[in-house]
Parts: structure tokens; C-alpha cells; sequence
């Protein structure tokens, strides 16, 4: 067999197939992103979202219905105690497109930072065993609840309809804030899943965390409660310059608030631009810890 | 040099023992508690000493490899044997990548198969025809070469009309078939093998071996981990024999696994 290189022109054969050499070392802290490989891989994380697409909603009774009852009982909920009883201000337009409208994105992220933050801890049997860029694993997660998202959309492209709002060309602003919630998801998704390989309390914290993130969004109000001087702390939380976002590109309202605006997009890139570092420099010991 | 397949050069991998135990908070003092209770029954009992040295965790850490150097050529297939805890699926981990070595390197020449256990990345509500393509996607096939391999996966595999039941209602004998009929049709010009023949079936194990024996023959580059000799020796003419996570035997299969069978630390208890 190994006779088969011994001639110059085997020797060459060899050569054109171009076999790639991989150097295998210890871990050397800070590790490139890599993220051309990411693209090799490509088949898998479509794999992955795949799976995750079809496995959701097997062995539930309403299957994707799902995707619509999550916002629409929230809905429901916010219009009765915030729309009704605390009479909470929603502008010109009536409470209940008003929260649906911040409910699609804020559904999507707490659902994609959920499913991100126990991916690595759900797919730990694949990632001992395996060797793919484990990237690929906060990705789909996040990936996944794209479907979702869509589906509400409709539903809300429908309200409109239903509550006569005429798109105005804020709406082409639209995929921005889809693609801002996504980052979020991801930003926050990638550092609490990798402390989540370590601290399995991250799967305990991630309920309260999400439900006081609520109050500290405006998806029940409207982000003008918050005194002029406070908003660009208030923007620190990303998810209210998405919101804010939404609302004004699907109802054409209020414009947001361009310092709270530039706070979210900053804090979101600084997260997530450091959460890809970090997942990176962690990456090594996953498969000794979790 | 252009056909070696795989050098390491002083390879080891440590690992902790003693680390703080990882997951939730509480858990890390209950062990310590639990530790140095044990630490009080060791030292009260008569013969403290001794059993303090023979105590699994009174190191607080353990080489499961050191100092682990050899070459392979392409076109070699070579056993790797040893006893449980001898470094053997830490060694296939560290060349799959899936974990990273503590010193040393490795320089591996072509793509990587790895078989690290079969049915990785399976899932029971999907249908065998759905897991074929997830599975083959996680062991490195992309998409277009699952689609071509498919009928060849399936036949191999005997499930038949099965295929599009999810796999939970499978037998694990008929997951374990569909499982190996994946992982065998990889094509990478390295195939790492752990101990994927613990297969109940004698008919299929017949099967499964004499397809190992045409990788081989193909020329392509195999290491294969088990605990079978009699499998180790038709497909293997040298072997690599791991103790305690060094190598204490490189050379031709038959040696080796006598070396292996008179080593065998159970017979000393």
C-alpha cells in the first residue's frame, strides 16, 4: 500500500489531491474566528435548524399552532392588564397591535436566547464525539426560531390589515430590526452558553432573566415613559432599540429615539463581536467539561 | 516525506480529578464535604497509608496520555490496544479533534472519518431516512454525498421498510445497523475506529468487518481501538499497545496482543 507513493509520478498524484494537513497542538488562548470554515460546514447547520424545525413540535398537541399562541395569549394578556386596567398610553394606535407588534420580536428572542443557551448542554453526547466547528451548534439555535418568527409576522402583517395601518416606507427598515433582534439572541446566547457548559445555574437564572428583561422593554408600553435623559441607559438593553424599531417600522409612528438607538447597536455589536471570541477561546475544553 | 498519514510527537493529555466539580454551585461543596469525609475514614483506618497512595483521587490529576510519538504511513492499518483507561479513545479524540491535547502535536495528512461511537448525533423522532442525513452531516458528509451513498447506506443496512419509521421504534440492534451502515461510507482518506463491532448480531458483525477489510485494502489509512483480537487481527498487521496512557508496544499485531493478554492487570488482583 505504501508502495503506492513511490514513483515520482505517484508522488505527484498525491500532491494534486491536495491532501490538507491539519497541525493538531494545545490550546493557545485567543483563537482566530474561523469563520470561512464555518461556510465548509454549512450542510451541517442546515442539518441542525432542520432537525430542530421538525423535532419542535413533534408530540405536542397544536404542533406549529404554537408558533401563533405564544404571542397571541401575551397579547391577549398585555391589551387585559396594561391596555385595560392599568389604561398604559399606546398613541394613535390601539393596544393590541401595539404590543403584538414589539411581542414578534421579543417572542423570537427569548426563545432563541433559551434554545442558544442550552444548545451546547442538549448536543453534548454530539460534541464529545465529533469534531465540527461548535459554532455551528449556538447558530442553528438561533437559526431555528427564524420559522417562528415568520409565522408571527404573518399574523401580524394580517392585524394590520385587520386595524387598517397603512405601511409607510419605514417598513423597509424592517429586516434591519429582524437581523438586530438575531444579533441580540446571538450576543447574549453565545456568552450564557458557554458559562452554561461550566455553571448548569445559567438553565436556572435564564427564566428570571428573561421575565425581568420584559419589564425592562418596552413591549407593554411605550418607550417614551422613560424620561428623555434616561433613554440612553435605557438603550443599553438592546432589545429596546429593537422593539422600538419594530413598532415604527410596522405602525410608522414614533421614530426611535437615534441616542437610545446607537446605545443598542452598539452594546450588540461589542457582545456579540466578544461572545465570538469568547465561544472561540472556550471552544477547546467543551468536550472535557460538559 | 509525503506518505505518512499521521506523526504525534510526545503527545499527552491531563486531566483533573480533583477539580472543582463543575456544574451547580451547591454540588461543588457537597463534594468537598463528601472528600474530606472520605479523607477521615482513610486516615482512621489501620493501614492509612497504603490507602491513601492507592486512592483513585489522591492525585489531583492524571496523564491519560504522555509522551505519545509514532508514525503512520498511508495506506496503514494499525490496532491500538490496551486495557480500560489506557488512553485509547483519548488518543482517537485528540486526532479527531474533538478534544485538544495538554503538550505535544500531531500532524495529520488528509481528511479525518472518525467512529467514535456509533449513532452519534441520531434522534429518535426522526426517521431513519432523516437520520441518515443528519448522522452522515455530523460525521463530515455534505449533503450531495449523502444523496449519492443513499441506497448504498440502506441496503447495507437491512431495515427495509423501516425507513421512514422514526428510529425510536427501531430495535437497537437495527439502530446499531443503520448506525454503522452511515459511518462505514464515509470516504475520508483516515478513518479513526472505536470500538464500533460491539455489535450483538453475528451475521451483520461478519458484514460489518469484511467492508472494514475492503477500506483497508482500498489503501486507505485505519486506526482501529478494540477489544476483539480475533477482528483486530484480520484487519491490522501492527499495533500500537497503550499503558496507562504511554505506549509500551509498537510493532507486529501478533506480539502485540500477547504482550497485551500477559500484561493483563485483572490477573494480578
Amino acid at each position: 500500500m505504501v508502495s503506492k507513493l513511490n514513483t515520482p509520478g505517484q508522488r505527484y498524484m498525491y500532491r494534486i489531491r491536495n491532501l490538507p494537513l491539519t497541525l493538531i497542538h494545545p490550546p493557545k488562548g485567543l483563537a482566530p474566528l474561523e469563520l470561512g470554515k464555518l461556510w465548509r460546514y454549512r450542510d451541517l447547520l442546515y442539518l441542525f435548524v432542520w432537525r430542530d424545525i421538525k423535532v419542535r413540535y413533534k408530540q405536542t398537541f397544536v404542533g406549529t399552532a404554537w408558533a401563533l399562541l405564544q404571542p397571541l395569549i401575551a397579547c391577549l394578556v398585555l391589551t387585559l392588564f396594561f391596555g385595560k386596567l392599568a389604561r398604559i398610553s399606546s398613541g394613535e394606535v390601539p393596544y393590541p397591535i401595539f404590543a403584538y407588534t414589539a411581542l414578534v420580536p421579543w417572542t423570537y428572542f427569548v426563545n432563541a436566547l433559551t434554545h442558544s443557551s442550552n444548545s451546547l448542554i442538549f448536543n453534548s453526547t454530539i460534541i464529545t464525539r465529533v469534531y465540527f466547528p461548535r459554532l455551528i451548534i449556538p447558530i442553528s439555535a438561533v437559526a431555528t426560531g427564524l420559522l417562528d418568527f415568520a409565522i408571527a409576522l404573518l399574523i401580524l402583517f394580517g392585524l394590520m390589515v385587520f386595524y387598517g395601518i397603512i405601511p409607510t416606507p419605514a417598513l423597509l427598515t424592517l429586516p434591519f430590526f429582524m437581523l438586530m433582534s438575531l444579533a441580540t439572541a446571538l450576543g447574549f446566547g453565545l456568552w450564557l452558553a458557554v458559562l452554561n457548559v461550566e455553571y448548569r445555574d445559567i438553565k436556572f437564572i435564564l427564566p428570571f432573566l428573561t421575565q425581568i428583561w420584559l419589564f425592562a422593554t418596552p413591549v407593554a408600553y411605550p418607550s417614551n415613559l422613560v424620561p428623555e435623559k434616561w433613554r440612553i441607559i435605557y438603550g443599553l438593553n438592546p432589545m429596546a432599540g429593537v422593539v422600538d424599531g419594530f413598532r415604527w417600522a410596522i405602525l410608522g409612528t414614533n421614530p426611535p429615539h437615534i441616542p437610545l438607538l446607537i446605545a443598542s447597536i452598539t452594546v450588540v455589536t461589542i457582545l456579540l463581536i466578544g461572545g465570538l471570541f469568547f465561544f472561540r477561546y472556550k471552544e477547546d475544553t467543551f468536550a472535557d467539561v460538559v | 516525506m509525503g506518505n505518512i498519514a499521521i506523526r504525534t510527537v510526545n503527545l499527552g493529555k491531563l486531566f483533573y480529578l480533583n477539580q472543582k466539580k463543575r456544574g451547580k454551585l451547591r454540588e461543588t461543596l457537597e463534594e468537598k464535604i463528601r472528600l474530606s469525609l472520605k479523607h477521615l475514614f482513610t486516615a482512621l483506618s489501620p493501614d492509612a497509608k497504603k490507602n491513601e497512595k492507592k486512592h483513585p483521587f489522591a492525585n489531583k490529576h492524571i496523564w491519560a496520555l504522555k509522551n505519545v510519538s509514532f508514525e503512520v504511513k498511508h495506506g496503514e492499518a494499525v490496532g491500538i490496544l490496551g486495557h480500560n483507561g489506557a488512553g485509547k479513545s483519548v488518543l482517537l479524540k485528540i486526532l479527531s479533534q474533538v478534544t485538544k491535547p495538554t503538550e505535544g502535536y500531531a500532524e495529520i495528512h488528509g481528511r479525518v472519518g472518525a467512529m467514535l461511537e456509533v449513532g452519534t448525533g441520531f434522534h429518535p423522532e426522526l426517521t431513519g431516512r432523516e437520520n441518515i442525513y443528519l448522522s452522515g452531516a455530523i460525521l463530515g458528509m455534505t449533503r450531495r454525498e449523502i444523496k449519492t451513498k443513499f441506497d448504498e447506506i440502506v441496503e447495507f443496512s437491512e431495515i427495509g421498510d423501516l425507513l421512514d419509521m422514526p428510529i425510536k421504534y427501531y430495535s437497537s440492534g437495527m439502530q446499531g445497523r443503520l448506525a454503522f451502515a452511515v459511518a462505514v461510507h464515509l470516504e475520508p482518506e483516515i478513518l479513526l475506529i472505536d470500538e464500533v463491532l460491539a455489535i450483538e448480531d453475528i451475521s451483520f458483525k461478519e458484514k460489518c468487518l469484511s467492508k472494514l477489510k475492503e477500506i483497508v485494502r482500498e489503501g486507505r489509512t485505519v486506526l482501529f481501538v478494540s477489544h476483539n483480537m480475533d477482528s483486530l487481527k484480520t484487519l491490522c498487521n501492527r499495533a500500537i499497545l497503550l499503558e496507562r496512557g504511554k505506549i509500551v508496544f509498537d510493532g507486529d499485531i501478533k506480539k502485540a496482543i500477547s504482550k497485551y493478554l500477559s500484561g493483563n492487570p485483572d490477573a494480578k488482583l
